[in-house]
């Protein structure tokens, strides 16, 4: 448990870490989240994303030709809330945002075949625990994200969790920051976009970061 | 009417449930354990019973290309029926005849008791009701508990064991008359799926647990789980394998295991194959091979001959590659010069929580201790008592 990886300039996790993508819309985080997935990838890491607000053939259209479905694993919670015949492949399982314990499961599948040959570098995105709360009260989310923070932590993953800000009272926020080691806050002032870590025992200094489709870049 | 759960090897121990009675199947929150009460509804509505098959969390769509999938095609079939209440909480008219808002408690409450006076045979997902309906909900669901014995219907449950409050599970565990638990069998990771029968008030049954896979089309299918034992050369593992077992074959040539051994036992409640593999080098492709789809590891290791040692740490580090668990049986222990557990620790360097259980395989002790100690890490704490196991999340 004592690699580290790094995420932002002087900021590196413990393997088995939780760290909570917090900032307003359309301040980068889910590209920035992106990013930093598929540059962990690249690194040789086996990654599991979970989607809430698109379907996987768009986020694989978007990683590109990068794409290897050995390595990079997807819950599609979307298309099947739109249509019910949506069928699975071996990468690609779908499920509806509310059933939980389908959520869970599928994960813990994804885990599991990375884990029989022998990938012990995972690293896990859930785009965004607010579609959840927009669905399920927060005592439940709270329940789900209980059991699948531990397993992270057990399995030595690295994991990320996108919430809105602004779209959740501060007595969610403060239940929910309860899980996590730390915290990717974002802000937007004066059209820039800023970026900085948050944790019981760091704080950086914000980072300006540029956006585009492409990716995100520090500056 | 006679109502069975269509579950392999459920039935032979229960036989069916009787009417007035409620199965539950209790979930582990990691494991896919939906299936379970699709296939009892299914097999029920094979029968030619009136069967309803609740929904909150799935779109009723779904849920019937699940039971597609499963090669059930419960569409075709008068007597089966969807209960939806989710596509009014999504926001979408239902178009089953059957469905009310579950923000509306009183109102699933309502439905769901006029579906059991109709129908023979019930599935509801408690938890997912809970989930959405909030804490609150059980008093409706306790409710229909009642209810279920007064009519002389049956309804099956599914609860997803999640960290509710100790209040609801005892609410639920008390009021199921027989409750079957689906589980992991993990380390770090779950690498395996098992059930078993840990409550029945209408028939006196000894608890057993079974393996299963899911397989599409077929649904539960029970699987006997694959443990390896391995070890360096002359390390006892052909002994171990005989003594623990209730059979068991070797393929050897001149005394040494060339090929493997196998043994079945059937111990607590599971039912275990072990594989013995040769310790000679030259066969670590066959390790390599069966250490793939196993569930555990028993090392066996010569506690008078330190020197193999090192080999034994190369055997293990080949198979937890795959992140299986394992256990150390500490062989010839009846032999004066046998190293202790604890030396045995330090000098192969094994971690403190590994078990290192000592025995002597040609005389037969300890060896019990060794599968007790495995399957405690791969089940957890499973505690047997009379006829039923503690129940966990």
């Amino acid at each position: 448990m004592g690699v580290q990886e790094s995420i932002l300039p002087g900021v590196s996790l413990k393997k088995g870490s939780n760290i909570m993508i917090y900032g307003p819309t359309f301040a980068g985080k889910a590209m920035f989240t992106r990013t930093m997935f598929k540059k962990f990838v690249k690194a040789g890491y086996c990654g599991i994303y979970v989607l809430t607000r698109e379907s996987a053939e768009q986020f694989i259209d978007w990683f590109g030709e990068e794409y290897d479905s050995n390595t990079v694993k997807i819950i599609d919670c979307v298309t099947k809330s739109m249509t019910g015949d949506a069928k699975d492949t071996e990468a690609i399982k779908r499920e509806t945002v509310m059933n939980l314990t389908g959520i869970s499961a599928k994960i813990n599948k994804f885990l599991e075949e990375f884990w029989r040959k022998g990938n012990r570098n995972i690293i896990l995105v859930f785009d965004s625990l607010s579609t959840l709360l927009m669905y399920l009260n927060l005592q439940t989310v709270f329940r789900f994200l209980h059991i699948l923070t531990g397993r992270v932590k057990m399995t030595g993953a690295i994991a990320f969790y996108i919430v809105e800000e602004g779209m959740h009272d501060e007595k969610t926020i403060v239940t929910l920051k309860q899980l996590f080691n730390g915290m990717i806050e974002f802000k937007e002032e004066n059209g820039k976009k800023f970026v900085r870590f948050v944790s019981p025992f760091t704080k950086t200094d914000w980072l300006e970061i540029h956006v585009d489709e492409g990716g995100v870049i520090i500056t | 009417m006679k109502v069975v759960t269509g579950i392999p090897v459920l039935d032979d121990l229960i036989d069916e449930i009787p009417n007035g009675k409620t199965l539950t199947y209790w979930i582990n929150p990691e494991v896919e354990g939906d299936v379970f009460a699709m296939q009892t509804i299914y097999t029920n509505v094979e029968e030619g019973l009136k069967c309803a098959y609740t929904t909150i969390t799935i779109s009723p769509e779904s849920i019937l290309a699940e039971f597609e999938e499963f090669g059930w095609n419960v569409k075709d079939f008068e007597n089966f029926e969807i209960v939806d209440l989710y596509s009014e909480y999504v926001g979408y008219p239902s178009k089953y005849k059957y469905s009310a808002n579950p923000l509306k408690i009183d109102e699933v409450c309502g439905l769901l008791k006029n579906v059991l006076e109709e129908f023979d045979v019930i599935y509801i997902p408690i938890s997912s009701i809970i989930d959405v309906c909030g804490d609150e909900s059980i008093s409706c669901i306790e409710s229909i508990f009642k209810l279920v014995k007064e009519k002389g219907k049956v309804l099956i449950t599914s609860f997803v064991s999640w960290p509710y409050p100790e209040k609801i599970k005892k609410i639920v565990g008390d009021l199921s008359n027989a409750i079957v638990k689906i589980g992991g069998i993990h380390h770090r990771v779950i690498l395996g799926y098992y059930y078993g029968l840990v409550k029945v008030d209408w028939k006196n049954v000894k608890s057993k647990s079974i393996l299963f896979k899911l397989v599409r089309p077929g649904g539960v299918r029970a699987y006997i789980p694959k443990i390896l034992v391995t070890g360096p050369y002359n390390a006892g593992k052909s002994t171990f394998v005989h003594a623990v077992s209730n059979v068991a074959l070797s393929v050897d040539r001149l005394g040494t295991t060339v090929a493997l051994d196998h043994g079945h036992l059937e111990y607590k409640g599971f039912s275990i194959d072990l594989f013995g593999t040769p310790g000679q080098e030259r066969f670590d492709p066959i390790l390599r091979m069966l250490g793939k789809d196993a569930l555990g590891v028993i090392l066996v290791v010569d506690s008078t001959k330190p020197e193999t040692f090192p080999r034994a740490k190369q055997m293990l580090e080949s198979v937890t590659h795959f992140g299986l668990p394992y256990v150390v049986a500490a062989n010839k222990q009846d032999l004066s010069n046998a190293l202790s557990p604890e030396e045995i620790r330090k000098k192969m360097y094994l971690p403190e929580d590994v078990p290192i259980i000592p025995i002597s395989a040609s005389k037969g002790e300890g060896i019990f201790k060794v599968i007790d100690a495995l399957l405690d890490i791969l089940v957890g704490s499973w505690k047997e008592g009379e006829n039923e196991f503690e129940i966990s999340t």
